[in-house]
């Protein structure tokens, strides 16, 4: 059993190695934590690496023993319920789950835009395209109606929330990792036809426009599709 | 080889062969892995249970790793002799000593059931077990961050839960029964060298609180995906009803304490005091918080301990808020 542990440790501490290396770890956990997973991973490889060589030098430690005083000490408990560890490890190493998309847009809690700034800088007026955080961008909307924005053209970055015209784009904000995600829409108008596939990334290229809607909205001049990102919330 | 010894030994292949098959099992079963992700409700699922995981790993990690240098380096009776002997005195000394884990609640688990074993009073090792992912420094940041220009949410989460931790340690000394802490009491660090006690304690710790860590992510993201998170919203307005919807969302909820502050931030449909009641409560009891305990100290203790921290936790922050907020 102790060489058990020592693999399951192994394994845990390289698939955190790989998360980080690959930046995958980014769809679970905001992008500052990549250093301390990094960390943790190491650690924990060489924990079981240091258990594996005790397992594999005989005679046993004194902390074994016979199978009959297990539970006396709650060793045995524990291991056995180490190999729970597994379940995200084999998630990970065969399908990485995907970063939030648009089923929990409608379910989570909104975000509070009157946290953000209270006065923005007016943008420039011109035909650069600026780009935005969509919560930005809601922020900008909620102060003075959008006074800030005017007609600068902005360029506003997020998955399809909707499979209906006129669509929405949305993006989560994360404090931590995926499960304090809040998120953030933006509704696109100004389009025709059908809208782009469910949960497809697209850069939207707009001007804002004032309307009486919770949902601040921007009419699109462009709508490209892109790759999701690798840093999928804001 | 003894006769014990073999049967070891062929245990310990035993298990090396189940996880190569459990890998191999996995990798077969990848197709019907990738079908059931397009169901948005099962990737949703995944998603949160992943990332829950994966967020607590470095600080699981640091808890283990204290509780090991606390097993390996400090000497045994050397607890018990340093803190104050009169329980209703190491019960506020030790939630005072909170402040000094910088960390979330992962990791004052192991932590808590090591300064047990050490021989530290129990009510006091639990007043520091609530006290420390609510009160210390990172966490404190991170709400004045998420509250901009309200400085008396910080100090209201901290009175809070340093009241809340106080009365559940002191209630402990009264009417607590340690014997259901046994299974962290009795649990003796292996003999050895320091090196060899801290690795083989790390280890085990490691696997332990991981193992009913996963339990507890697996809960907590069946919760927040069968249950939307605005369903709570419909109460908002109903005064003492909103801050136990707000209790019972951080429970539901699980989030690290380093983030809770954000997300009660965005709860505006709430009055501050049911948004503090969620930053006190979280940090002291949730799913994966429970899961936890029960693997540390046992599940009659952790049945016991839930509901008398959540009491004293809505309690706590229901006087503090009338007071402050």
């Amino acid at each position: 059993v102790n060489a058990v542990g020592g693999t399951i440790s192994v394994l845990v501490g390289t698939v955190l190695l790989r998360l980080t290396v690959t930046g995958i770890y980014q769809r679970y956990v905001r992008v500052g934590m990549g250093p301390w997973l990094a960390i943790a991973g190491a650690m924990v490889i060489v924990l079981g690496l240091s258990r594996l060589l005790r397992a594999s030098r005989a005679p046993a430690p004194a902390d074994q023993h016979s199978p009959g005083h297990d539970d006396q000490d709650g060793h045995e408990h524990g291991d056995r319920v180490g190999w729970l560890l597994l379940a995200p490890i084999a998630a990970l190493l065969l399908v990485a789950p995907p970063a939030l998309g648009s089923y929990g847009v409608d379910r989570g809690a909104a975000i509070d835009v009157r946290a953000g700034p209270s006065a923005f800088e007016p943008l420039p007026a011109g035909a650069e395209p600026v780009p935005m955080t969509l919560l930005e961008f809601n922020q900008r909307a909620y102060d003075r109606d959008g006074a800030s924005l005017d007609s600068a053209t902005v360029q506003l970055t997020g998955f399809v929330a909707d499979d209906d015209m006129p669509f929405r784009l949305a993006r989560y904000q994360i404090a931590c990792c995926a499960v304090d995600a809040a998120p953030v829409v933006v509704l696109v108008v100004g389009t025709v036809g059908e809208p782009p596939p469910l949960d497809q990334w697209i850069t939207v290229t707009g001007t804002f426009r004032s309307s009486d809607g919770e949902v601040p909205e921007v009419a699109a001049t462009s709508v490209v599709e892109i790759p999701a990102p690798d840093d999928p919330y804001e | 080889m003894d006769d014990g010894d073999s049967r070891r030994r062929g245990r310990q292949d035993l298990g090396v062969g189940l996880v190569a098959l459990v890998v191999v099992s996995a990798a077969i079963g990848r197709p019907v892995l990738e079908g059931l992700l397009d169901r948005p409700a099962v990737a949703n699922w995944a998603t949160v249970f992943v990332a829950l995981s994966v967020q607590a790993m470095p600080f699981l990690v640091l808890g283990v790793g204290v509780s090991a240098v606390v097993a390996a380096l400090v000497p045994a009776g050397f607890l018990p002799r340093v803190l104050p002997r009169e329980p209703a005195v190491a019960v506020p000394v030790a939630a005072a000593a909170g402040v000094a884990l910088p960390g979330c609640e992962c990791g004052s688990v192991p932590i808590a059931g090591r300064l047990i074993s050490q021989g530290a009073p129990p009510a006091a090792a639990l007043a520091f077990l609530l006290s420390a992912p609510a009160i210390n420094p990172v966490v404190l940041v991170a709400t004045a961050v998420a509250f901009p220009g309200r400085p008396e949410v910080v100090l209201a989460r901290f009175l809070a839960s340093l009241l809340a931790s106080i009365i559940v340690g002191l209630v402990w000394v009264g009417r607590g029964r340690d014997e259901l802490l046994d299974r962290a009491r009795r649990r003796t660090a292996p003999d050895g060298p320091p090196l060899t006690v801290l690795t083989a304690t790390a280890q085990h710790d490691f696997l332990n609180a991981g193992g009913f860590l996963i339990v507890g992510a697996a809960i907590a993201a069946t919760l927040q995906t069968a249950v939307p998170r605005d369903a709570v919203d419909t109460v908002a307005d109903a005064g003492p009803l909103a801050l136990l919807a707000l209790a019972g969302l951080a429970v539901v909820m699980a989030i690290c304490s380093e983030a809770d502050a954000f997300v009660a931030a965005s709860l505006t449909q709430f009055s501050l005091a049911s948004r503090l009641t969620f930053m006190v409560v979280g940090p002291m009891v949730d799913v994966k918080l429970i899961a936890l305990q029960a693997g540390t100290f046992g599940r009659d203790f952790a049945l016991r301990f839930a509901p008398l921290t959540l009491a004293a936790a809505v309690g706590s922050s229901a006087l503090v808020g009338w007071w402050l907020l």
